[in-house]
């Protein structure tokens, strides 16, 4: 049974008025003195019970009136006729639930989870329905079922909101395929959401849902909202050893649609507190706050910056990391020392390498006849500059030390003879030298092409304008790359890996006899980013977001990795990848060999930001023009009701029969007393 | 007639304090229209004179005396004055009830004074018992004016007493007639109305004229309630709910039984029985009695 006027079912409150009277007069009833009741007592009790009935039927006849009468202005309807029609047109809906980090605001997404349910309580035994979880990407999809017991103990047992950024047009376009495989031409979306304004992200214009699909938005956000969010902490990410103090700032806004003005915010190390400030908001939408701290000792360290004062607590951390790393101990072998500074290679690779404040190396130069295997065990990188006359045995302690691990840069200049210094680093080498090219007169070389992607040349990206008068025209070995070219297309730069460790070639010198790279900006740090290459693992990226895939491994050599999400939980790979999606905010721990490395994940702070858009937005921007005006399942009952109702007319029998219980009521009434 | 009559509604006699005047009004106002009376004289030997009151019957008007006098004067016999009159009065509580004018106790006192002062206005001599569950006032029958007075001031000094025994204070007045009287029994009856009657029976037949006067209230004759009520017997405080209207027939049905019983065995035991109305007029009760003494001699 429906009604079309359901709100006049409030009236049958009014049926149980005939019932408080009799209650309430039952209770208290008049006292008569009279002369004597021996009379009274002496009716019938048959009689007395038969009237007592005759009121109790009074009494029934009455609310039934009510009841019916309130019943016949509520227009009821025999809904099985409604169920047939319903049945026979269908539905295939996909219902999308937010599951990004906004909808954990205090009860919404149970809120969402209600509306979704009530949607499926809605819907009839033939229609098919699809399940979308989503924030940015899909998170949870359930293909067309008709088991709609199914999809609503799927709702129910939906873990909470995550920690993903909303992202509506994605998931529209997935929902819009769904419905492309879907059995019924009645096809819908509804979307439940807070409905943030920053989930449109990028407009796709002239997108829209295919024709006939109906779209209907539920909005569960909450009008008013308070939040206190770090946008953003900017901290060093790698530090050498004995570094001095370093400031750690935080950036503090206030995104809710109630402004809050003050807060605390707390900076806690490896997870001890370290410092704690007041935010002041009352004149400015944000406050950069400034934390001092110091990271002395090697090793990883991981911070958190805590802001408290609002209701949300999912972005009130920002997590970041800093790698304390100890200084580079760099053996350079000058082939070619000389009094003269400027035509002193180990000059100007010393300046470039101990030349700064801070240097990150330690520079040690020796003679060739000083080189041996304790001197060379003790540094991470040997560099032979110009060295044209090693020993035998040295060269190959050199090669040993390479295959175990070490490093060598190698730039070899005019005293190199290339057959002797073949014959000794060729199995270690990445190119083989052929001879030397001194171009006539005021011919030159510039670096014409180079590989921008190599952690050495990344950072580097610009142009070259060093002359190259002179150089090795190389032949590079197998399993070697090059990394830069002369513009006469002959290798600059070469690496190869050797073993555990690496060797890179440069094809001319490091002084101004054979080029003038020296003296270029780019020397000091092409120079710093080939030894860190060569003697660290590329600088490996440690804050993320969540929704953001990395790999926790960037060593290939090494496959016994192990990580732990946030949570304390292990993290499972499925490859050797090691890659993982980050899905909540705090740290990633990961054993590396016997090393634990950690990574940031934070929020994005776009997901804080409450302000919320009208659904009606969103609806202009993805309905088709062709699809009908939407009719929710609610307009399409009401209307087939309405349709269903005028031939059926029961409130008319109902009003018919209302008027034979007064005539009954009448009869009954004046038999018996009121 | 009508004038005189107006004042024998018992609602406006209830307004009078003053008992003497009450029993008065009633007297005059019955005797008024009693000229008419089809009952005739009665002749025993002859006494003395007195002087004609209005009320006498005409026929024992001494006309040659009236020729030489100019006067009315009414022969009185030996046996006239020898007339003892006994009045009981039921004071029990169910006499108290009142469904908004008069209660019946009040109607009792009204009606036992009127007849007293009838009786005495007759020259006989007249008693008065009142009761309850037992006897509360005793006057012995005496037809000497001041004895009036007595009476009626017991009257007026009466209240409601307890329960209803009627055959007590009969069996008592019984024992202690000596000498055929007129018994005047003013009561509801709401007793156990055989034993009643047995013991009017008895006093009947040891040769006493008996008449009853049964007072009842107009709402206890007909009912009139309509609300469910709860009704407490006002004598033994019983109480019972119900609602009137589903059980007024039966109850009017039981009621009319009980007086139905009530008249028709004092009819048939040769007991005058006259049922009252708080709400009607006093006059019917001294008709009843005056017929009753003219039929008695």
């Amino acid at each position: 049974m429906v009604f079309l006027t359901p709100l006049f079912l409030l009236g049958l409150i009014a049926a149980a008025i005939p019932i408080a009277i009799h209650l309430i007069r039952r209770e208290k009833p008049p006292k008569v003195m009279f002369s004597t009741i021996r009379f009274l007592k002496k009716t019938s009790k048959k009689l007395v019970l038969f009237q007592h009935l005759q009121q109790i039927l009074l009494l029934l006849l009455r609310s039934l009136v009510i009841l019916l009468l309130v019943i016949a202005f509520a227009r009821p309807l025999i809904d099985q006729s409604v169920a047939r029609l319903l049945d026979a047109d269908p539905q295939s809906a996909v219902i999308m639930i937010d599951l990004s980090m906004s909808m954990q605001y205090e009860d919404t997404f149970e809120r969402a989870r209600g509306e979704a349910l009530d949607l499926i309580n809605q819907m009839s035994a033939g229609d098919e329905v699809a399940l979308i979880g989503f924030s940015e990407g899909a998170q949870l999809v359930r293909e067309f079922t008709s088991d709609l017991d199914n999809v609503r103990s799927t709702i129910t047992e939906m873990s909470d909101a995550g920690y993903g950024r909303t992202r509506y047009f994605p998931n529209l376009r997935l929902a819009d395929q769904l419905l492309e495989e879907s059995r019924f031409e009645n096809r819908a979306v509804y979307l439940i959401s807070d409905f943030q304004a920053a989930g449109i992200g990028t407009v796709e214009e002239g997108w829209k849902l295919a024709p006939g699909i109906a779209f209907s938005g539920i909005d569960v956000g909450l009008e008013e909202s308070t939040n206190l969010v770090i946008t953003d902490v900017r901290s060093p990410e790698q530090l050498l050893e004995n570094a001095s103090e370093q400031q750690i700032l935080a950036r503090i806004r206030s995104t809710g649609s109630v402004y809050l003005q003050d807060g605390d915010v707390s900076l806690l190390v490896n997870g001890q507190f370290v410092d704690r400030k007041i935010v002041d908001l009352v004149d400015r939408s944000e406050e950069v706050i400034t934390f001092s701290t110091t990271f002395e000792t090697e090793g990883s360290y991981i911070g958190e910056v805590r802001v408290s004062g609002d209701v949300f607590d999912a972005d009130n951390s920002y997590y970041f990391t800093v790698d304390v790393l100890p200084k580079i101990s760099v053996l350079t072998v000058n082939g070619e020392a000389s009094e003269n500074w400027y035509d002193d290679e180990g000059h100007w690779f010393g300046l470039a390498v101990a030349g700064a404040g801070q240097s990150p190396f330690e520079l040690v130069n020796i003679a060739p006849r000083d080189l041996n295997e304790e001197v060379l065990r003790q540094s991470d990188v040997l560099v032979l500059l110009n060295v044209g006359n090693l020993a035998d045995e040295q060269a190959r302690v050199i090669a040993d030390y390479v295959r175990d691990g070490g490093a060598l840069l190698v730039a070899p200049g005019d005293r190199v003879e290339p057959d002797s210094f073949n014959s000794q680093f060729g199995s270690i080498a990445p190119a083989l030298l052929e001879a030397q090219d001194l171009p006539d007169g005021n011919d030159y070389l510039v670096i014409a092409d180079y590989d921008s992607r190599h952690p050495i040349l990344r950072p580097l990206e610009s142009d070259w304008s060093a002359r190259f008068q002179g150089h090795w025209k190389l032949t590079p070995t197998d399993g070697s790359d090059v990394l830069m070219q002369f513009d006469n297309t002959e290798p600059a730069l070469v690496e190869r890996k050797v073993g555990s460790g690496s060797v890179i070639f440069f094809a001319s010198a490091m002084d101004l006899e054979w080029n003038n790279l020296p003296l270029q900006g780019l020397f000091l740090p092409f120079i710093h980013e080939t030894l860190r290459h060569l003697v660290q693992p590329e600088l490996k990226q440690r804050a993320y977001s969540v929704g953001d895939s990395f790999s926790v491994n960037s060593d290939d050599r090494i496959t016994n990795v192990s990580a732990r999400d946030p949570s304390g939980d292990e993290i499972l790979f499925t490859n050797n990848d090691f890659i993982m999606q980050a899905s909540k905010p705090g740290f990633v721990t990961v054993d590396v060999g016997n090393a634990e490395q950690y990574f940031a994940v934070n929020i994005l702070p776009e997901e804080s930001n409450f302000a919320r858009m009208p659904v009606e937005n969103l609806f202009d921007s993805i309905i088709n023009p062709d699809t009908n005006p939407i009719k929710s399942r609610e307009v399409q009952n009401a209307q087939l009701a309405e349709e269903l109702e005028r031939p059926q007319k029961l409130w008319w029998w109902i009003l018919s029969l209302v008027m034979v219980m007064i005539l009954v009521e009448s009869v009954i009434a004046n038999r018996t007393y009121r | 007639m009508s004038e005189s009559l107006n004042f024998l509604d018992p609602s406006v006699l209830a307004g009078l304090d003053n008992l003497e005047l009450r029993a008065r009004i009633v007297v005059e106002g019955f005797l008024s229209g009693l000229h008419k009376s089809p009952n005739k004289g009665f002749s025993v030997e002859f006494n003395d004179y007195r002087h004609y009151q209005r009320g006498d019957d005409m026929r024992h008007i001494d006309w040659k005396l009236y020729a030489r006098s100019d006067k009315f004067y009414i022969k009185q016999y030996e046996d006239e004055t020898n007339v003892r009159c006994v009045i009981l009065l039921d004071t029990s509580a169910s006499m108290a009830y009142s469904s908004g004018g008069t209660s019946k106790l009040d109607y009792g006192i009204t009606l036992a004074s009127a007849l007293a002062y009838f009786v005495m206005r007759q020259r006989d001599a007249v008693g008065l018992i009142t009761f309850d569950d037992e006897i509360r006032d005793y006057i012995p029958a005496k037809c000497r004016q001041p004895h009036l007075m007595h009476i009626l001031r017991t009257l007026s000094n009466l209240e409601s007493g307890k329960r209803t025994n009627v055959v007590k204070p009969l069996t008592d007045l019984a024992a202690s007639l000596n000498k055929k009287s007129f018994v005047i029994l003013i009561s509801d009856m709401l007793d156990d109305e055989e034993r009643v009657i047995n013991t009017l029976q008895n006093l009947r037949g040891m040769g006493n004229e008996v008449i009853t006067f049964q007072i009842m209230d107009d709402a206890e004759l007909k009912f009139p309630f309509n609300e469910a009520s709860e009704f407490i017997d006002m004598e033994d405080h019983e109480s019972y709910i119900t609602s009137p209207a589903s059980i007024r027939k039966a109850y009017l049905q039981n009621l009319n039984e009980f007086l139905s019983f009530c008249r028709k065995k004092c009819q048939s035991s040769g007991v005058d029985y006259c049922l009252m109305n708080t709400a009607e007029p006093l006059d019917e009760a001294l008709s009843s009695y005056m017929a009753k003494r003219a039929k008695s001699f």
